[in-house]
Formats: C-alpha cells, structure tokens, sequence
C-alpha cells in the first residue's frame, strides 16, 4: 500500500512538473509573440485538431492512455483553470482568455477530457451513463466553443424602415470596420416599440434628488393613478400619448394639511418637444421620467442567394434563424424611440451552434444525474 | 402584495421556524416542531407568491429578491437534509441563515423600478435564478457540515463525509443547471453563450472550486487540507453572488443589478 501511494504521488509531481513546463512555454509565446490570435484555429485548423483529438479513441489501453486520462491530472488542470479565471476576475483589464499559457491549460484539459472519455468508452457500461453524459457534454461543448468558435463572426446591420439593406459591419473591428456582403439580406417591414407607463416623482430642482430623500417613490403615470409623496397627495387626471409626442400627464396635487392644490401638466418631453413639470414649492416640482421600453420588434422578410424568403418578427430574447446564421434584435433610434426609423440587427454565422447544443443538453441531463448521485445515503 | 406586508409574514415564519426548531430537539414535541417549521415555510411562500402576483412579474431581479428566495430555499434544503439524515443542527442552521437574510432585506430594503426591461423578458429567466439561488442555499449547508467534519476528524471522526458529499453532489448538479441555462439563455438575447462577463467568470470560478471538490473525492485525497476547500470555495461562491458588484475588474457587467 505504501509503495502504491508513494508511486501516486511521484506521478502527481511529474504531472506538476509537466503543466508547468507547458505554461511557462507559453508565457516566453506570450512574451514573443504577443496573444494568442484565435483566427489561427478558424477551418480547417480545427477540424485537423478534431481528428487528432479523435485518434486517441484509437489509442490501445496502456500506460499512454492511462497517463494521459490521469484523475491528479484533471484535478490539477481544473485548479490551474481555476486560478486563471480568479486572474481573469481579480485583475482589471486583464488578457488572460487570450493569453497563450490560458490557451494551452485549455488544451490539456480537452486532451485530459478526451483520454478519459475514450478509456470509460472501451468499458462502457450503463453504470457509465452519467459519467459520459458529464463528460463528453463538456467535451463537445469546449470544443465547440474554444477552437469551434474560431469559424464564428458577427456583423451589424442597420437597415432603414420599408427598404432592403445585404451589408454589414463586422463587430469588434471598431472604427475601421470595413463594410462587407453578407449572404443574407434583410427586408424591415415595419419596426415597431412598446413603453411601460412613464413614472412620476418628486424632484429637487437644485439637487435632482428624487423624494423622499434615500427612498425615493415613484408612481406609474397612467389614468386615475393615485399616489402620496411627501406631504402632498396625487391624482393623475387625463393622460395624452400621441404619435410623436412624449407622453403627458394631468397631475392634481394636493397639500395634505392646507388643502392647497396645485395642477397642471407634466411631460417627460422628447426629441420632439420639450420637457415639462409641476411646481410644488420652490425648489420641488413634479417630474415625469423617460418611458422605458417594455418590448420591441422588427417585422422583416430575409432573402438568401438560393432565392428563399422567411418572414419574422425578430425580438429581443427571439432571434430568427436562417441557416447557420442568427439574427438578433440589437437597438433602434434611441433618440426617437418608439419613432425610429431604422432597427439595428446583430447577425451572428456559427457552423458550431448544433453541437454546442447537443453538448448542453448532455449537460443538462448529466447535472440531473448528479441528484440521483447525490441523493443516496 | 408588497414589500411593505413582508415584516408580518417575515416575522410569522421566523417564529414558526424558532418554535419548530426548538421543538425538535425535545423528544416529544418533534411531530409538531415539524408541522411548525413547514407552516413556517408555507408562509413564506405565500409572501413570495403574491408578491410576483403584485409586482406582475416574478420577483428575481434585484438582490433583495433573491435574498427572499434565498431565506425560503435554505429552510427547505436544512428542512429535506434534517427529515433525511436526522441531523437537528442542519435545520438550526438553516433558521439563523434564513433569518440573517430576513433581517438584512428588512433593515435595507432595496426599492426597484418594476419594469422589466426586455433582456430580461425570457422564459429561461425564472428557472436560470432560482436554480442558483437553490445551489447556494444547499453549499451553504455543505460549508456548515464542513466546519464540524473539520472539528470531528481532529477526533477521527468521518461520519459527516456522506452528508457533505451529497450536499456538494446536488449543489453542483443545480450550480450547472442555473450556468447551462443562463448561457443558452445568453444565445438568445445577445447571440453568445458565454462572453467572460464578471459574473459569469466568477461563476466559473465558484464551479471549477467544487469540481476540484468532488474530483479529489473520488481520488481520495486527504480530508485534513481537502475539508478547507469548501469554505474557500464558498467564500468564492459569495463574491460570485454578492461581491462582483463591488469588484474593480467586473465594472460594466450585464448582471449588475
């Protein structure tokens, strides 16, 4: 027994003294060469890295497999992994997720994760169930989003109500960006943009602190709404929302003790018309928020080359699907608002996305596995 | 309903809690200790529920939300974990943490606008939060146990070593649920599954800390170090859920709320 522990324990050191001589190489990469540049794994790079991935599921069972699917091993990368993202967390502005010693931990652990995946296969049994369920998730999911995501890019796309717009920006190249075809076009129907009711409040003109000081109150603009702030008691009256205009309130104020009111219209005012408030005292008046957007959409029709047509309404958290491809709600007009003119769309190409989705769900099921795990006594 | 009811059904629950408690631990007054502690967690559901009935939408955005959730999870969890292992101080425990929580979202209530702004419109939503905020109710009974196993092994003592284990085996299983579904989630409102955000690095943190858990488990490697990783990773778990908004590295995240 001693003598197998004591074997354990040089492996465990050898397999430290591995990790290291592999990040300190990739620290004199970072200090050479600068940050690892991702488009280096763009096709067909990681698909060459996917069958060399692959051959180790050929690997007869041996010392070879067995070193390489080492349980120190992955306890020691998953530390190492984890002390990099305490680095990434800690540390403002910091590069690590592009840094090369970042990179190749990343590339043990799937080397590490495919060893071991590749020796459960060779014994598989139903009792392995949840263990490749975990397992090859993960597998499937880092590859998918480490030298996978290199296939993938993004593009903005501003596209005017009523016309046709095929040209994008790609996102991430800043100012310079140069304009490019994309193989998709997008057609903007109609784009169109729900408000919650604005609020209203009690505001020190001087300061534009809301009242009641440190907890401050609000209450909804709509018909009828009544509130109490202060020592005053409100009503709203009549409410206006026109196309164009803000919207507008009719606000009665009553003082509680005096019984004085005061009225008049309060408006949050927009790129088209100016603000308005109520005046209670000298220093504090009524005040109307901005309406904040409860919803937008874009009505579109997609064309791609092959002469397809998809009609969609695209908003945010329902992007629509084409292809290999995603078209996101992205922004509008924030000036005008519910006016706007034109919607921005994000268009996201990933030839990644099912296998990224076949990973999660294997990981899903496998975090459900853990319950059943952990549920005996 | 609103936060103003929350002190009488706050208050209500912490009384069912203490007197349930304090009950299990004589020998003939556990059945109603029992029927006390889960009319205590009744309750606070009924808080819970109609509050998301008033506020028109779940209540799960802001930290005092999650606060709320976090009292009424960790009852259940030290409630289950109790009425299975019959370890009384689990349900203790449970009641103080709970009651910390309850006493912090009464002392500082954190007042919000309730407009949900359209990101945060999505059926992955409610499940994504909840999922973590029932995570760190069940590592936060695992931490516990693990600052007694810690005392009891100075004695030779292993018998907390299931308990604890589980506890990490169904706080890790949730902890990946809340991570898988926020980043599919993710997808669909920003069109990544995963972009580095600060909270979602430290989450990544706080995961990686219990897999090195349960991995040097199975290899059995020594209690007496292994044993203070789970406060370690704990603490990392509270800067992933409380802490990241104090953070100078995580200014402009998305999950600042």
């Amino acid at each position: 027994m001693v003598g197998k522990s004591e074997r354990k324990r040089k492996i465990a050191v050898e397999e430290v003294i591995i990790i290291s001589a592999v990040l300190i190489a990739g620290l004199a990469l970072q200090f050479f060469s600068g940050p690892f540049d991702k488009r280096f794994l763009a096709y067909p790079v990681n698909l060459v890295f996917l069958g060399l991935l692959a051959l180790v599921f050929f690997m007869k069972k041996g010392a070879a497999l067995s070193r390489m699917a080492s349980g120190t091993l992955s306890v020691i990368l998953l530390a190492a992994v984890t002390i990099a993202a305490l680095w990434m967390g800690l540390v403002p502005g910091n590069m690590v997720k592009v840094s090369w010693p970042f990179v190749l931990l990343y590339l043990m652990l799937l080397v590490n994760l495919t060893a071991i995946t590749a020796l459960r296969l060779k014994s598989f049994s139903a009792k392995q169930i949840p263990f490749i369920l975990n397992h090859v998730g993960l597998l499937v999911l880092l590859f998918s989003a480490g030298p996978g995501s290199a296939d993938k890019s993004r593009f903005f796309m501003t596209v005017m109500e009523g016309s046709t717009e095929w040209r994008g920006e790609p996102s991430g190249t800043g100012k310079d960006a140069q304009v490019v075809e994309l193989p998709l076009a997008i057609e903007l129907v109609n784009f169109s943009m729900e408000e919650y009711p604005p609020k209203l409040g009690v505001v020190d003109k001087t300061t534009g602190e809301a009242m009641p000081l440190g907890k401050p109150h609000f209450f909804e603009g709509t018909l009828n709404a009544e509130s109490q702030i202060a020592r005053w008691e409100f009503r709203v009256d009549s409410i206006v929302d026109r196309p164009r205009y803000a919207p507008a309130a009719y606000v009665l104020a009553t003082e509680i003790e005096t019984g004085t009111v005061n009225e008049g219209w309060v408006t949050c005012g927009n790129y088209f018309q100016h603000f308005k408030i109520l005046d209670l005292t000298e220093n504090l008046c009524v005040a109307m928020t901005f309406p904040e957007p409860k919803s937008y959409t874009s009505n579109v029709k997609v064309y791609t080359p092959d002469g397809q047509v998809k009609a969609a309404e695209i908003e945010v958290n329902s992007p629509m699907t084409v292809g290999n491809w995603k078209i996101y709600q992205f922004s509008y007009d924030t000036q005008k608002g519910k006016d706007s003119e034109y919607s921005v769309f994000e268009l996201v190409y990933d030839p990644w996305v099912i296998p990224l989705y076949i990973g999660f769900i294997m990981m899903l099921f496998g975090a459900i596995t853990l319950f059943w795990k952990g549920g005996k006594k | 309903m609103s936060w103003n009811e929350f002190i009488y059904f706050a208050i209500g629950s912490l009384l069912f809690w203490i007197s349930g408690t304090i009950l299990i631990y004589t020998s003939k007054g556990a059945r109603l200790g029992n029927i006390l502690i889960l009319s205590g967690i009744v309750l606070f559901g009924s808080f819970i529920v109609g509050l998301w009935i008033g506020k028109g939408h779940p209540p799960l955005r802001t930290m005092g939300e999650t606060r709320l959730w976090y009292s009424f999870f960790i009852s259940i969890v030290g409630f289950v974990t109790y009425l299975h292992w019959k370890y009384k101080w689990i349900m203790g425990y449970s009641v103080v943490v709970a009651g910390v929580f309850v006493f912090v979202n009464l002392l500082k209530p954190e007042i919000h606008t309730t407009n949900l702004m359209p990101a945060l419109q999505s059926v992955w939503f409610v499940p994504h939060v909840t999922v973590y905020i029932l995570s760190y109710a069940l590592l936060g009974a695992a931490t516990i146990a693990s600052f007694i196993a810690i005392k009891e092994l100075k004695k030779g003592e292993y018998g907390l070593m299931p308990l604890i284990d589980n506890l990490v085996y169904i706080g890790l299983g949730f902890l990946m649920m809340g991570m898988l579904m926020g980043a599919l989630w993710a997808k669909e409102a920003w069109g990544d599954f995963w972009s580095w955000d600060p909270k979602e690095v430290w989450a990544f943190i706080t995961a990686g800390a219990y897999l090195v858990y349960i991995h040097a488990r199975i290899l059995k490697f020594r209690l007496n170090l292994l044993l203070w990783l789970l406060p370690l990773a704990f603490v990392l778990l509270m800067i992933t859920w409380i802490g990241v908004n104090y953070l100078p590295a995580a200014q402009g995240s998305i999950h600042v709320y």
